[in-house]
C-alpha cells in the first residue's frame, strides 16, 4: 500500500492510500470520491506528462509519499 | 459577442442558460471549429438544419477533451433559447431522431419536471437505433429508449450535469400527473387473464406493481422480518473479533506458537474472561452485560467449528471478511469500505 499526494495549486491537497497494482484509472476514482468531482473530470500528471488511465502505478514507478499534479479536463 | 447569451433570453434555474454547461465543458466548445464554422448565427431555424445533419450523438471525447456536434448544438440551443412549441416540435418529429434526441436533451435541461415527465415518456416507445460516441472517442449502438432512460433516471449524461427532477411519485400524489400508463400494459394484461384462466393467479400481483413506481409494500414487509435473523450473526461476528483482536494484539508477538498451543484451551479461557476484563477497560461494560448470552451462543458455535475443522486456524483470519471492512484500524477500514463501494479490491498492507 502506498500513499500519493495530489496538489492541485490552488487548494486542493489530497492524500490517497492505494495499492502499487492498481490503475490510474482507480487513482482517479479514489480522489474523486475524497475531493468531490467527477473521476471523468480529473487529469493526473508530473510536468507534461499526462498519466494514462489504463496504467498501473508501478509502471509509472510512484512511489510512496510521490506528488502529483491534478489538473480538470 | 458570439458567444454571450441573447440579452432578452430569461434566466433557466437562476442562472444564465449557458451556465448549465460548467466553465470547462463550454471553453472546449467555444474553441472548437464547428461552433466558430458552423454555429455562428444560427437562429432557430437554420438550426434545425444543422440539427437534421446530426448522425451521433456524446459528450466529450479523446486526451484533450473535443466536443461533438451534438454537445455544440446544445450549447447553441441554449444561447437562443428557442420556444418551447418549437422545442417540442422537435420531439414529436418522427424522421429525424438525432433532432428528435437533441429536443429531448434541451427540454431536460431548462423544462418544468411536468412537462419533461409529459413529452419524455412518450418516447420510450422508440426503440430506434442510435450511435453515441464514448469519451474515448470509440462509438457504442444504443438505443432512443435507452437514452430517455439515461436522461429521466441518472443526473449526468453528456458530459452535462442534469438539474434535479422530482420522482414520479411525488408528482402523482400531488395531482400533477397521471399514474404510469405503458404501452406494454395491454400486452400484459392480456398474459394476465390468460394465466387466470390456467389458475396461477400470483403473478398478475407482481407484474402490475412493475409499472407503478409506487413503494412495494409486499416486498419491503418481508425484508424487514427476515433481517433480524442476518443480523444476529453480524453481531456475533463482531463481538467475537473485539474478544480476538485483544487477545492477539494484546499479547502480542508469538501469535502462531500461541495458536497451536492455545487453540483448545481457548473455549475454557472465554467462560472466565477475568483477565481480559481487567486488561481493556473500555470494553468491560459492553462486554459484561452481554457475557451471559454470548457466551451461550459462542459455545455452541466454537463447538461446531472446531469439530469441522481439521487444523487450527487462527481465529482472526476466520472473521475478517474478504473485502478488510473489518480491519481493526479505523482509517484503513473506512479506506476499504468507500472501495467496496466503488468496486475496488481493499488495501494490500
Amino acid at each position: 500500500m502506498i500513499e500519493v499526494v495530489l496538489n492541485d495549486r490552488l487548494g486542493k491537497k489530497v492524500r490517497v492510500k492505494c495499492n502499487e497494482d492498481e490503475t490510474i484509472g482507480d487513482l482517479k476514482k479514489l480522489v474523486a470520491a475524497q475531493t468531490g468531482t467527477r473521476a471523468e473530470n480529473i487529469r493526473i500528471q508530473k510536468w507534461y506528462n499526462i498519466y494514462k488511465d489504463h496504467i498501473t502505478l508501478k509502471d509509472y514507478e510512484i512511489h510512496d509519499g510521490m506528488g502529483l499534479e491534478l489538473y480538470y479536463n | 459577442m458570439a458567444n454571450r447569451t441573447d440579452p432578452l433570453a430569461k434566466n433557466i434555474r437562476g442562472t444564465n442558460p449557458q451556465n448549465l454547461v460548467e466553465k470547462i465543458v463550454r471553453t472546449k466548445i467555444y474553441q472548437h471549429t464547428f461552433w466558430k464554422e458552423q454555429c455562428f448565427g444560427l437562429t432557430a431555424e437554420t438550426l434545425v438544419d444543422k440539427a437534421m445533419e446530426l448522425d451521433h450523438l456524446g459528450g466529450t471525447f479523446g486526451g484533450n477533451r473535443k466536443p461533438t456536434p451534438f454537445l455544440c448544438l446544445i450549447l447553441k440551443m441554449l444561447q437562443i433559447q428557442p420556444e418551447k412549441e418549437i422545442v417540442v416540435e422537435f420531439i414529436k418529429n418522427d424522421d429525424y431522431k438525432y433532432v428528435r434526441i437533441l429536443g429531448a436533451f434541451y427540454l431536460r435541461l431548462t423544462g418544468t419536471d411536468v412537462d419533461v415527465y409529459r413529452y419524455l415518456e412518450p418516447l420510450y416507445n422508440d426503440y430506434r437505433k442510435v450511435r453515441q460516441k464514448l469519451s474515448d472517442g470509440r462509438f457504442s449502438l444504443t438505443h432512443v429508449d435507452e437514452v430517455i432512460e439515461e436522461l429521466l433516471t441518472k443526473d449526468y449524461s453528456c458530459d452535462i450535469a442534469m438539474p434535479r427532477l422530482k420522482k414520479r411519485w411525488t408528482l402523482e400524489q400531488n395531482g400533477l400527473l397521471e399514474p404510469r400508463k405503458s404501452v406494454l400494459e395491454d400486452d400484459f394484461e392480456e398474459e394476465e387473464e390468460k394465466e387466470e384462466n390456467e389458475g396461477i393467479a400470483d403473478k398478475s400481483e407482481d407484474e402490475k406493481d412493475h409499472h407503478r413506481k409506487s413503494p412495494e409494500r409486499e416486498r419491503e414487509r418481508d425484508r424487514r422480518r427476515d433481517s433480524h435473523r442476518h443480523r444476529d450473526r453480524d453481531y456475533d461476528r463482531d463481538y467475537d473479533m473485539d474478544r480476538d483482536y485483544d487477545r492477539e494484539r494484546g499479547r502480542g508477538r508469538d501469535r502462531d506458537r500461541e495458536r497451536d498451543r492455545d487453540h483448545y484451551r481457548e473455549r475454557d479461557r472465554d467462560r472466565e474472561r477475568g483477565r481480559d476484563r481487567e486488561r481493556d477497560r473500555r470494553d468491560r461494560a459492553r462486554r459484561r452485560s452481554r457475557s451471559r448470552s454470548r457466551d451461550r451462543k459462542r459455545n455452541e458455535t466454537d463447538d461446531v467449528r472446531d469439530r469441522d475443522r481439521d487444523e487450527p486456524k487462527k481465529k482472526k483470519e476466520k472473521k475478517m471478511r474478504e473485502d478488510g471492512t473489518d480491519h481493526p484500524d479505523p482509517e484503513i477500514a473506512e479506506q476499504n469500505r468507500l472501495r467496496a463501494s466503488l468496486g475496488m479490491k481493499p488495501l494490500k498492507m
